[in-house]
């Protein structure tokens, strides 16, 4: 069991943390998440159970479709979670 | 890591994108082509009147995977070869310059290459996110591209 600190990024960033809120560089918004196990498969596991039960209202198919990252990379759902226990949530995407 | 990229967010708060500044940028007297993409805030989406975007991004993830994409097309239309990418953060009004990316280089042909490249990297595959604001008060996130199982290869061609 490990704490996930989940930095919330474009229609994630609605989600209301004002319970249990952990505030990122910036000030961005995020939530802590106890994770079982040590991937990102392992955290996104974890959300699929979190979502609807704490946000009933939000739409969380769309965790389906989102990637994860650290402030360098993307990280795919086989690799470890990092050290830092620092993780971006990344929805599909939509710059220009 | 190409050292004749400058990569930057502005926020609309602090100031305006300047394209001029991409084109100083990417200039060097022995280009002789220089291609500029500009992207702008539009009136209408999907049928639905547009008042503004406001733009989130994760910066630091940004920045890193601009300076790989510019890396990537260097090594196929380089060796010679200036980018430049400024991408807005905050609200922006319609009109307003949401993205600017340039590319300088010897010859036209790969100027206008790497210019098409980099813009449709930036818009499918930076994490970047737009909210549209209607005119009618509500607001909502596009839809966008899926990060998920994508390769470190040139993105496909998208319709947006």
């Amino acid at each position: 069991m490990r704490t996930v600190t989940l930095q919330l990024f474009g229609a994630f960033s609605e989600l209301d943390t004002t319970a249990g809120a952990a505030a990122g560089p910036e000030g961005r918004a995020g939530i802590q998440i106890n994770v079982e196990g040590d991937t990102v498969a392992d955290l996104r596991q974890a959300l699929r159970v979190l979502l609807p039960a704490r946000w009933p209202a939000f739409a969380a198919g769309l965790l389906d479709y989102s990637a994860f990252a650290d402030s360098q990379r993307i990280l795919r759902d086989p690799e470890p979670l990092p050290e830092d226990g620092r993780v971006a949530i990344l929805p599909p995407v939509s710059g220009g | 890591m190409v050292d004749s990229l400058k990569a930057c967010v502005v926020d609309r708060a602090v100031a305006a994108i300047d394209p001029a500044e991409g084109i100083a940028f990417v200039s060097d007297p022995g280009f002789g082509g220089i291609d500029v993409f500009i992207g702008k805030v539009r009136d209408l989406n999907q049928g639905r009147a547009v008042q503004g975007i406001s733009y989130d991004l994760f910066q630091p993830l940004v920045l890193s995977e601009i300076d790989r994409f510019a890396a990537d097309i260097q090594a196929r239309f380089g060796p010679r070869l200036k980018l430049y990418v400024a991408h807005a953060k905050g609200r922006l009004a319609v009109g307003e310059v949401a993205v600017v990316v340039a590319a300088g280089s010897p010859h036209r042909d790969e100027a206008f290459r790497a210019c098409r490249a980099l813009i449709e990297a930036v818009k499918h595959r930076c994490a970047i996110w737009k909210q549209e604001h209607y005119v009618d008060g509500d607001s909502q996130w596009s839809e966008g591209c899926s990060l998920c199982h994508v390769e470190p290869s040139p993105a496909p061609e998208h319709g947006t």
